[in-house]
C-alpha cells in the first residue's frame, strides 16, 4: 500500500508496471464492449438474464476442465446456448422468463460445481473463475478475447436501432416488418457472448455488474440511444481504469475493484441526478 | 379498376365452436376511411392485428396492395403500413426525444447507416400532430395525450398506404379527437392513404369516415356514408338490453326523420 504517494506518481507507476500494461488494453476493450451491451441489457430488462447466464457458464467451464477442452471457447458455446434456451423456453412452455432463468441458473451452477469438484484442483483457478483476474490473461485467451471484441461491436452496430425499437414498442416493431423474434435471439446470444468476454475481468459472480452498471450510470443523463451508449462507454472506461488503479495500489482483486468503482460511479451519478431534480423542483 | 388496398375473404380466427372472428369479408379501396365499431371483446383489435400480420388467421385470405399476406411477404408488405395499437407502456422508461420516437416509424430506421435523425419526414409528421415545437422534448415527460400524438406521428412518418388505428383517440380530449379525425380525413383525401380505425364512439367518427363496419364476431353490417344502420343490427351486436337514442341525423347509422338511433353503450 502507498498511502502517501501522489496521484501523478501513482498513475505513472501504474502505467509503468508490465503486468498492468499488459492487462490494460484487454480490460479497456472489455469495458467498451460490455458498456455497449449494457445499454441493451437495461433497455430490454435483461439484468437477471446476465446474472443467470454468467452463473450458468460455470457448467461450461466445468465441462471444459473435465473434458480438457479450451476454457473460453467451451464456456462461450455453453453460455450462448443457455442464453438462447432462455429466449426460447418461456415462450414455448408458458414459464415466466425470470423463473426460466432461475431454473437454468441453479441447474447449470450445480452442474458446474460438481464438474469442477471432480477435477484436479491444480487445473482450476476457482477464485479467478468466480471473481475474475485480468492480470493472468494468457495469450490464447487474449486472441479469443480480441476475436469476440471485434464481433460483438459489429453485430451491435448492425442491430442497435432495431433492438432499441423493440425495447420501446415490440408490437409496433413487429407490425412495421422487423423480424422481432430473430432479433431477440440475436440479442440473447450476444449477451451470452459478452458475459463470457467479461468473465476474465470480473469473474462469474461479478460479471453482471459490468453488464448493468455502466448503462445504469448513464441512464440518468442520456437523452437518446447514442448519448446513452456514449455515456455508458465513458462510465465503463472510467470505472475500469479507476478500479485497476485501486487494485494496483491496494493489491485488491482486479474484478471486484472495478465493479466497486462502477458502483461508486453509480451512486455519484444517482446523487447528482437527484440533486439536479431537487434543485429544479425547488426553483420551480 | 384499381387494386384494393385490403381484400379480406372468409377470414376466421379462434376455436371452431366459438370463433373470435367468423367469416369476415371486407374490401378497402385507396383513400377509403373505414371505422370499425363493436362492443368489448367483439374481435376488433384481433382483426387489426391480423391485417397487420401480427396474428395468423385460422382460415381465409388477406391480400394487401394486391399481394397475398403470408409469412414470407409480410416484411415487405408491412413497410407500407402504419400501425397504432392500444397496448402502450404507460410509464415509458427509455430516454428518448420525441423526434427519436417518430424516427422509429421510418421504414428504413433499422438500417444502421441511414441518417434519419434530421429527416424532413420527421418534422412533417410532427407538424401534422401539432408537436413540431416539442421535437427535442423527453418522451417520458409528456402527458398521455401528447404521447399518443407522438405515436401517431410515428405511424404517419413512413407515409403509409394503409393506416391501422386501434382506438387512437382514447387518451385525447374532445378537441384533439376532432382534430385527429379531421387530419385522417384530409390524409385520405389528399394522399390516397386508406385508414381502418377501431373506435367505440360512432357519434364522434361518423361525420369523418366513409363507412362503418359493425363488428361483433362477424360483420353485422357495413354502412356507407348516408346509409342507415337498422335497429336489429345494433341489437344483434350489443344485445336486447340496449336503449337506442337519437342524435345527429347526418351521421352514419342515423336515418333522417327516424326518432332514434345509436345505442347508449356504443358510446362507452
Amino acid at each position: 500500500m502507498h498511502p502517501t504517494i501522489n496521484m501523478n506518481d501513482l498513475i505513472f507507476e501504474f502505467l509503468a508496471s508490465p503486468v498492468m500494461r499488459e492487462a490494460l488494453p484487454p480490460a479497456l476493450l472489455i469495458a467498451i464492449v460490455t458498456a455497449s451491451m449494457s445499454v441493451m441489457v437495461m433497455a430490454h430488462r435483461l439484468s437477471f438474464l446476465t446474472v443467470g447466464v454468467s452463473h450458468a457458464s460455470l457448467a461450461g467451464l466445468g465441462l471444459a476442465v473435465t473434458l480438457s477442452l479450451p476454457l473460453l471457447p467451451t464456456a462461450t458455446v455453453f453460455a450462448v446456448l443457455i442464453a438462447l434456451l432462455l429466449a426460447l423456453i418461456p415462450r414455448k412452455k408458458g414459464i415466466s422468463e425470470d423463473a426460466g432463468t432461475g431454473i437454468l441458473f441453479a441447474g447449470s451452477m450445480a452442474l458446474g460445481v460438481l464438474l469442477i469438484s471432480t477435477a484436479n484442483s491444480a487445473e482450476v483457478d476457482l477464485f479467478g473463475l468466480l471473481f475474475g483476474n485480468i492480470l493472468t490473461i494468457s495469450p490464447v485467451d487474449l486472441k479469443w478475447l480480441y476475436l469476440m471484441s471485434g464481433l460483438i461491436p459489429v453485430l451491435f452496430f448492425l442491430a442497435a436501432r432495431a433492438w432499441w425499437s423493440i425495447a420501446f414498442d415490440a408490437v409496433t416493431a413487429d407490425a412495421s416488418g422487423l423480424p422481432v423474434s430473430s432479433l431477440r435471439l440475436l440479442l440473447y446470444g450476444l449477451v451470452g457472448l459478452t458475459v463470457i468476454l467479461c468473465v476474465k475481468l470480473a469473474g462469474i459472480v461479478l460479471t453482471a455488474g459490468m453488464m448493468i452498471l455502466p448503462a445504469a450510470c448513464a441512464w440518468f443523463w442520456g437523452r437518446s440511444l447514442f448519448s446513452l451508449w456514449l455515456l455508458s462507454v465513458l462510465f465503463s472506461l472510467l470505472g475500469t481504469i479507476t478500479g485497476l488503479i485501486w487494485s494496483y495500489v491496494y493489491e485488491w482483486p482486479s474484478g471486484a475493484t472495478v465493479v466497486l468503482a462502477l458502483c461508486a460511479l453509480f451512486i455519484i451519478s444517482w446523487s447528482l441526478n437527484w440533486g439536479k431534480s431537487w434543485a429544479t423542483a425547488y426553483k420551480g | 379498376m384499381t387494386t384494393p388496398v385490403v381484400q379480406i375473404s372468409h377470414l376466421s380466427f379462434g376455436p371452431v365452436n366459438k370463433p373470435i372472428l367468423d367469416n369476415i369479408s371486407l374490401e378497402l379501396e385507396a383513400g377509403h376511411f373505414l371505422g370499425i365499431v363493436g362492443p368489448n371483446g367483439a374481435g376488433k383489435s384481433t382483426l387489426l392485428n391480423i391485417i397487420a400480420g401480427l396474428t395468423a388467421p385460422n382460415s381465409g385470405h388477406i391480400d394487401l396492395f394486391g399481394r397475398c399476406l403470408t409469412r414470407f411477404s409480410r416484411h415487405k408488405l408491412l413497410r407500407q403500413i402504419g400501425f397504432l395499437h392500444q397496448l402502450h407502456d404507460h410509464a415509458p422508461r427509455l430516454p428518448m426525444r420525441i423526434r427519436d420516437v417518430v424516427a422509429m416509424g421510418l421504414a428504413d430506421y433499422a438500417t444502421p447507416w441511414r441518417r434519419v435523425m434530421h429527416s424532413d419526414a420527421i418534422r412533417e409528421a410532427l407538424k401534422r400532430v401539432d408537436m413540431d415545437h416539442l421535437a427535442n422534448a423527453d418522451f417520458r415527460q409528456l402527458s398521455g395525450g401528447q404521447r399518443q400524438r407522438a405515436r401517431l406521428a410515428r405511424a404517419l412518418v413512413r407515409k403509409p398506404r394503409l393506416l391501422l388505428l386501434d382506438e387512437p383517440s382514447a387518451a385525447l380530449d374532445s378537441v384533439r379527437q376532432e382534430k385527429l379525425f379531421q387530419l385522417l380525413r384530409k390524409l385520405c383525401d389528399d394522399t390516397g392513404m386508406s385508414v381502418i380505425m377501431v373506435e367505440h364512439d360512432i357519434a364522434a367518427i361518423s361525420s369523418h369516415v366513409d363507412s362503418v363496419a359493425c363488428l361483433n364476431r362477424k360483420i353485422h353490417h357495413h354502412a356507407m356514408k348516408g346509409e342507415d344502420i337498422p335497429n336489429n343490427v345494433w341489437r344483434a351486436m350489443y344485445g336486447d338490453h340496449i336503449h337506442i337514442m337519437a342524435h345527429d341525423a347526418r351521421c352514419i347509422g342515423c336515418a333522417p326523420g327516424e326518432p332514434m338511433h345509436a345505442p347508449d353503450n356504443q358510446h362507452e
